[in-house]
């Protein structure tokens, strides 16, 4: 194979910050050292466990463990009196968890179907870390739509199973719609994290023994890498990448029709869709971001496959997002204010001046203010600690942007009779065990699966090379696909 | 050329419900109503709805199927009365809100009464209804309050519920997580159709009420057929004071309020 | 006179597919070829035949099925148990749009990725020829050849730069 910077030695303990400025292998994929090595990075970054991370595990097991088995056997037990919903907030946290969770997962697709379908190189190393946020996302979603139920061990009903009244469940409901979209979006986005990494599991499994051996054997299925499995797979994920998209969208612009459908003030709007689309991307891009910067500090080897270059091109994502962010909300709320209508009026006001309006402002600065002013550097863009505190900012802002939607938005409503300020009680507990247990998840599947794509990063860079354009080398990159 | 749409026809939502036969129907005099809250009672008893407690109540989680509501000006002590006091109940809409939105069937429309029904027994309590309802006419069960051991006395090493001795049998009792709301009495509604069956007639106009208007001490709630012209609250209604609270959602709601004249 | 299966295996790109023409030119056929890599490389690269895929089809497949059931479910079950709701209709067109869309995605994501595992013959944990440098990044040319020409492939490859060029068996993965 004719490529020019198959292998340069001496980077073998390649860290971006030696390079000269102009140096091309500051970019990993004009770095590229020998498949194996790359193997036994990986492999080691899996194997590798310090106590500290064996007390995190611990600590967040435990969390698990009391706010989030215990705590909700105990309100199953109990009844939803002991959470704070009330009327008129008939709605509390746990759709706020929902809403925020499936935000989360969005990005998974995002990053892995939007730029694999667009080929954008620098989502390479880091596509399967953001997939796995989108189904333990998910599963944090799902938990917490059955945590919002009156009778949880009802809620078989929702599922379309034949039954012998044939009663069929409502096909006319919000919620019904998000049933299927949230069903089709966990399978998708499983399959689609699982099809890309049978080569990695079939990587992992030639280098490992014991039971990891084992788990590894029977995850790859016996992959060996044929030219006929490739295929298969290639096509298969080149349909997933193009398919997941447009469901990606449904679910979350179903998930908006959930409070865009009803007739309330400040949820019948029709910019509910793409508006909470791209809150989804926003708050999702964040997350990658810390995500990305834990991987980088906690794991072993990641500062060769998580690079400058990948925050950088992220917070430049973030802020394309804040922008687009930007626009509709301004699009939802002036078209409220314009309209004059009374509830809603009264509404914006109690935003504006309520005891509540602390998060509103919170949320413009922590969503746009922030992002918009501060991700044009490249300092701070480059910096890993400061993007990844610029996402926590924009995941709390639109956690707080979720909390306003539900519970503070329910509280004006065209009764003025009824008007009763929402207060989170078990729910603070549960929304910390969703936490944990997205943690505790992501930590086992840290040490359990391949999280770089090693077969991505390999193609990528066995596809990348420096061309003598005039007197300046140029990256340039053969089509592999 | 006039233009004519058979609303029917092009499926406008709710014309065939306001078109049906057999709507019962309410008025409700804001001049007569003298705020009492006997309406409140006599429904709690009548339907066997929770006591909720003063603390639950407080929070907001009333079950009372028909509120009072009060509005005032100015802050406590200098409170005036602006605006009066009106009774909420469910407005059993035509084209209700809450229906479409349940995911299992649990508010569907019945077609013989043209109410709006709750099957207590199908709700898996997603509370969608009740965000979904723009008079806040629904209530959910956030607990067992009817079996809360504090409202209980222990006899012989079993705890035995006094208040239990009240309970309409004619209606059930709701357990936790599940919605609830007015049902127009519908109990009695069937009492006096299976009443009237039996001796071979129609349903005579003001031959039952249900609890809320039988206790209403002023007479501001007016029962009965609003699809029949001739019956009191179809006259009631028309006298010219009639209000439907937000018409302009289209939910066409079957209570019609008589504001002060 | 007994067939036995070869590896050889290759650093890079070039000397494979150079390799499996000189293979082709000493007698072996394409369907006695099996290339194994670690990476995905494009067929036309190493100049071998187009491989057929039923993925895209199943794909489709899928769809139909899922839009069939789709419209089962928003227009087939309400009409077994009449429940009116809301003063719209019993089987509204705009919420089986949303019906149809989701299980037609659903069904056909479904049923692509059960056309991999159909297609690639998954899961398969019975023994098979492989060799763990494979996912080290080397290209694995498999092959079938007669027993006596053995030694004549191997020094024809060798020349072409193959790393090491040995008999095979079928082992557990």
């Amino acid at each position: 194979m004719a490529v020019l910077s198959k292998y340069l030695p001496g980077a073998k303990k390649a860290r971006e910050d030696h390079f000269e400025k102009d140096d091309p292998r500051q970019y990993l994929m004009h770095d590229p050292i020998p498949r194996g090595q790359m193997n036994e990075m990986v492999m080691e970054s899996m194997h590798a466990t310090s106590w500290k991370f064996w007390m995190v595990f611990g600590i967040l097991s435990v969390l698990v463990a009391v706010c989030f088995f215990y705590a909700w056997g105990y309100m199953i037990a109990e009844g939803l009196w002991v959470a704070g919903v009330m009327r008129p907030a008939y709605w509390g946290i746990f759709l706020v968890n929902t809403v925020f969770w499936i935000g989360i997962s969005h990005a998974g697709t995002f990053i892995s179907a939007i730029l694999r379908v667009f080929k954008a190189e620098f989502r390479r190393p880091f596509t399967r870390a953001a997939e796995l946020m989108t189904t333990f996302g998910l599963i944090q979603a799902g938990a917490s739509i059955f945590m919002h139920l009156g009778r949880v061990w009802l809620s078989y009903w929702m599922f379309p199973l034949p039954n012998q009244r044939e009663l069929w469940p409502n096909f006319h409901s919000p919620l019904m719609w998000d049933l299927l979209a949230i069903t089709t979006y966990v399978l998708g986005s499983t399959m689609y994290l699982y099809l890309p990494l049978i080569p990695d599991l079939a990587m992992a499994r030639d280098r490992s023994t014991g039971w990891r051996k084992t788990f590894y054997r029977i995850l790859a299925l016996g992959f060996r890498g044929t030219e006929g499995e490739w295929r298969h797979l290639h096509t298969a994920m080149n349909f997933f990448a193009f398919a997941i998209i447009p469901v990606m969208f449904s679910v979350h612009t179903i998930v908006s029709w959930d409070f865009a459908m009803a007739m309330r003030p400040g949820w019948s709007s029709s910019v509910f869709g793409p508006y909470f689309v791209l809150g989804a991307l926003h708050s999702g891009m964040g997350a990658v971001a810390i995500v990305l910067f834990i991987m980088r500090y906690t794991m072993k080897h990641m500062d060769y496959f998580i690079r400058k270059e990948h925050f950088d091109a992220l917070g430049k994502l973030m802020m394309m997002v804040s922008f687009t962010y930007a626009y509709f909300i301004f699009n939802d709320y002036i078209i409220q204010w314009y309209g004059g209508n009374l509830a809603t009026d009264n509404l914006l006001h109690w935003l504006e001046e309520g005891p509540m309006s602390w998060m509103f402002y919170q949320m413009i600065l922590f969503n746009i203010v922030i992002p918009f002013a501060v991700l044009w550097i490249p300092k701070v863009r480059q910096t890993p600690w400061l993007l990844a505190v610029v996402g926590l900012l924009i995941n709390i802002g639109m956690y707080w942007e979720r909390y306003i939607i539900i519970p503070v938005m329910l509280t004006i409503n065209n009764m003025p009779f009824t008007w009763k300020l929402y207060e989170p009680r078990i729910e603070i507990y549960l929304t910390i065990g969703t936490f944990a247990l997205f943690l505790l998840f992501y930590m086992a599947a840290s040490r359990l699966i391949p999280l770089i794509p090693v077969w991505e990063v390999q193609e990528g860079q066995m596809a990348h090379t420096m061309r003598k354009i005039g007197k300046a080398n140029v990256s340039t990159i053969s089509d592999f696909e | 050329m006039q233009m004519t749409v058979d609303l029917n026809r092009v499926g406008a939502k709710g014309a065939i419900a306001e078109a049906a036969e057999g709507k019962w129907g309410m008025s409700i005099d804001r001049d007569l109503c003298t705020g009492c809250q006997a309406c409140v009672a006599a429904c709690a008893m009548e339907n066997n709805i929770s006591f909720v407690g003063e603390e639950d109540a407080g929070y907001g989680r009333t079950q009372h199927w028909i509120r009072i509501e009060r509005f005032w000006e100015g802050a406590y002590p200098n409170v005036k009365i602006a605006g009066g006091y009106q009774p909420m109940m469910c407005q059993q809409c035509g084209h209700a809100p809450c229906e479409p939105v349940c995911p299992v069937f649990a508010t569907p429309h019945s077609d013989a009464e043209q109410l709006n029904l709750q099957v207590y027994n199908r709700c898996i309590g997603t509370r969608y209804c009740a965000n979904n309802c723009p008079y806040q006419a629904r209530s959910f069960n956030w607990r067992d309050y009817h079996t809360m051991p504090e409202r209980g006395n222990m006899v012989n090493g079993k705890l035995v519920f006094p208040l239990h001795n009240q309970f309409n049998p004619d209606v059930t009792v709701r357990r936790r997580g599940v919605m609830e709301k007015c049902t127009f009495c519908i109990q009695r509604i069937h009492k006096a159709q299976d009443k009237a069956k039996s001796e071979g007639r129609e349903v005579m106009d003001g031959e039952f009420a249900p609890a809320c208007a039988q206790a209403c001490p002023a007479d501001a709630i007016t029962f009965g057929r609003i699809d029949h012209k001739d019956s009191l609250v179809s006259q009631r209604s028309n006298e010219g004071r009639g209000v439907k609270h937000l018409e302009d959602l289209n939910t066409l709601p079957r209570v019609t309020y008589l504001k002060e004249g | 006179m007994a067939d036995i299966t070869l590896l050889a295996l290759f650093e890079d790109i070039d000397p494979a597919a150079d390799a499996i023409e000189k293979l082709r030119h000493m007698g072996v056929t394409d369907d006695r070829i099996n290339v194994l890599s670690g990476a995905p490389i494009p067929y036309k690269m190493l100049g071998r035949p187009h491989p057929h895929t039923n993925v895209s089809k199943l794909s489709l497949g899928g769809a139909i099925a899922g839009a069939l059931f789709g419209l089962f479910l928003n227009f087939g079950t309400p009409n077994m148990y009449y429940v009116p709701v809301g003063g719209q209709y019993i089987t509204p067109i705009p919420p089986g749009l949303i019906v149809l869309f989701e299980m037609t995605m659903l069904f056909a994501l479904l049923a692509t990725f059960l056309g991999v595992f159909l297609d690639s013959y998954f899961p398969n944990y019975r023994p098979m020829e492989y060799t763990p440098e494979i996912s080290d990044g080397k290209i694995g040319i498999f092959f079938k050849c007669a027993e006596n020409e053995q030694t004549k492939i191997a020094d024809a490859l060798g020349v072409l730069g193959a790393e090491t060029i040995k008999p095979v068996e079928a082992q557990q993965l």
